[in-house]
């Protein structure tokens, strides 16, 4: 994989990524990328790219620190747990993962609002919840497909 | 054998994770790291597509603006005629208030200072749970949190956090937002509370002998040290007596919409600062008595 090309992507993904954020409300697309650091397995850029996505998350957020980190622990660990079952680059464990995860999602928001002493919204989380779990599988087509374009022919033959 | 070791690990990784957020909550340490990498790229990626975006509508408002000018500036001249008038009108009522405050030295708020900022976005990201705004002005360049956001029309809400070049904004409308406010006619108080994004405001705490009125304008009392004395923040929509408090049941809506917010304005360094000192003349005595001798120096 040419580490140029890859770095190129991952700064065009997170700058749109912030950029979609910006016109849905409540909505993580940096989650797609964690996605697709899990299925190529690449623990060398996760090692930096997981914490800026919790950086940035939880600078953006209104929230005290940590909402994102188990937000994204959970992330990890179905995705583990699916691993067994499915093959993980097919879109029906990127569907029924992202189904799954809607049940952190609403169960954080849950957890964390009365640590902070805020007011919980349930329609606005499960609405929140449900976008998150239509977004996913549609994201994650759409980068798979756009990394192609960074991959080279030994990637391929591999 | 396993269970037992992932139960184990995952109750030390639970302690270990409520110690962190407990530091964090008395410490904001990592709020304030999160602040000053997160929201800081969020606002460096945010400002040059909104660069584009303005440019790009922008152009598309001058077209309808030229098409529009001559009416708009027949409109504008009848406005500014009558606005001369009304300030001729208030001209001498604002003179007389200069010289009674001077009489009897009430403190003026002289040193805030109105600091421009672009709207970047709404809310962003999961972990933006409360009704909030982003705009292009941090703590480098006037916006600390707790300072205080207007436009033209009156308070937008106040800086909840803060990176170097970009912060947060909580907006008056978020259900956890508080303002102590008065009534601009009856001078009535209460305390103005969001209800959620598009929802009206409630006054809670308002005596029933309250003589509040429909469309009366709510402005900042002070009282709370949030926010200066005098910002209108709302319209009274409704008034009744409460079926369930001992108060009155007042609804208002903001002044500003909140839905479309493009520039806003910080009011940086709200210090009060208090009229130069008068030339003491010695107690107040009863008219014909002569005033006191000064005491010999030594």
């Amino acid at each position: 994989m040419n580490s140029a090309r890859n770095l190129c992507w991952w700064v065009l993904f997170i700058s749109a990524a912030v950029a979609l954020q910006a016109f849905v409300p409540g909505l993580d697309v940096l989650v797609a990328g964690l996605l697709i650091l899990l299925q190529e397995r690449d623990y060398k850029n996760m090692f930096w790219l997981l914490p800026l996505f919790i950086s940035i998350q939880e600078g953006m957020g209104t929230r005290f620190f940590g909402g994102t980190v188990v937000w994204y622990a959970m992330v990890i660990v179905l995705f583990k747990l699916g691993q067994w079952l499915f093959e993980v680059e097919s879109f029906i464990f990127v569907f029924l993962l992202s189904a799954c995860l809607a049940v952190p999602c609403y169960t954080i928001d849950w957890l964390m609002a009365p640590l902070q002493n805020l007011t919980f919204n349930i329609q606005e989380t499960l609405d929140k919840s449900l976008v998150q779990a239509l977004f996913l599988p549609v994201a994650w087509r759409v980068l798979s497909m756009t990394r192609q374009w960074i991959r080279t022919d030994n990637d391929v033959e591999k | 054998m396993t269970s037992r070791r992932v139960l184990i690990l995952a109750g030390i990784l639970l302690i270990f994770f409520l110690g962190m957020y407990t530091w964090n909550q008395r410490t904001r340490t990592l709020d304030d790291i999160a602040a000053n990498i997160g929201l800081e790229l969020a606002g460096a990626a945010l400002a040059p597509l909104r660069s584009v975006q303005d440019a790009v509508t922008g152009f598309w408002r001058r077209y309808f603006d030229i098409v529009n000018a001559r009416e708009e500036n027949e409109r504008l001249k009848a406005d500014l005629r009558n606005m001369e008038s009304r300030f001729q009108a208030v001209g001498e009522d604002l003179a007389e208030l200069k010289r009674l405050r001077e009489l009897i030295d009430l403190p003026k708020y002289t040193s805030l200072r109105p600091v421009g900022a672009r709207v970047l976005a709404g809310r962003m990201g999961p972990n933006a749970v409360l009704d909030s705004i982003t705009i292009n002005r941090g703590y480098v360049t006037g916006a600390r949190p707790g300072t205080p956001l207007v436009t033209h029309n009156g308070l937008v809400g106040r800086v909840l956090r803060a990176s170097p070049h970009t912060s947060t904004v909580l907006l008056l409308t978020d259900q956890n937002s508080r303002i102590a406010v008065f009534s601009q006619t009856s001078r009535a108080f209460g305390i103005l509370a969001g209800r959620g994004p598009g929802q009206n405001l409630e006054v809670n705490f308002v005596q029933r002998d309250a003589n509040i009125k429909q469309d009366e304008v709510l402005l900042t009392s002070g009282l709370d040290k949030k926010y200066p004395k005098g910002i209108p923040v709302a319209r009274v929509t409704s008034v009744a007596p409460s079926d369930y408090t001992q108060f009155m049941a007042v609804e208002a809506e903001p002044m500003v919409d909140l839905r479309h917010l493009e520039e806003v304005a910080l009011l940086t360094s709200a210090d009060v600062a208090r009229p130069p000192e008068a030339p003491d003349h010695g107690p107040i005595r009863p008219a014909g008595q002569p005033a006191p001798q000064a005491a010999p120096t030594p």
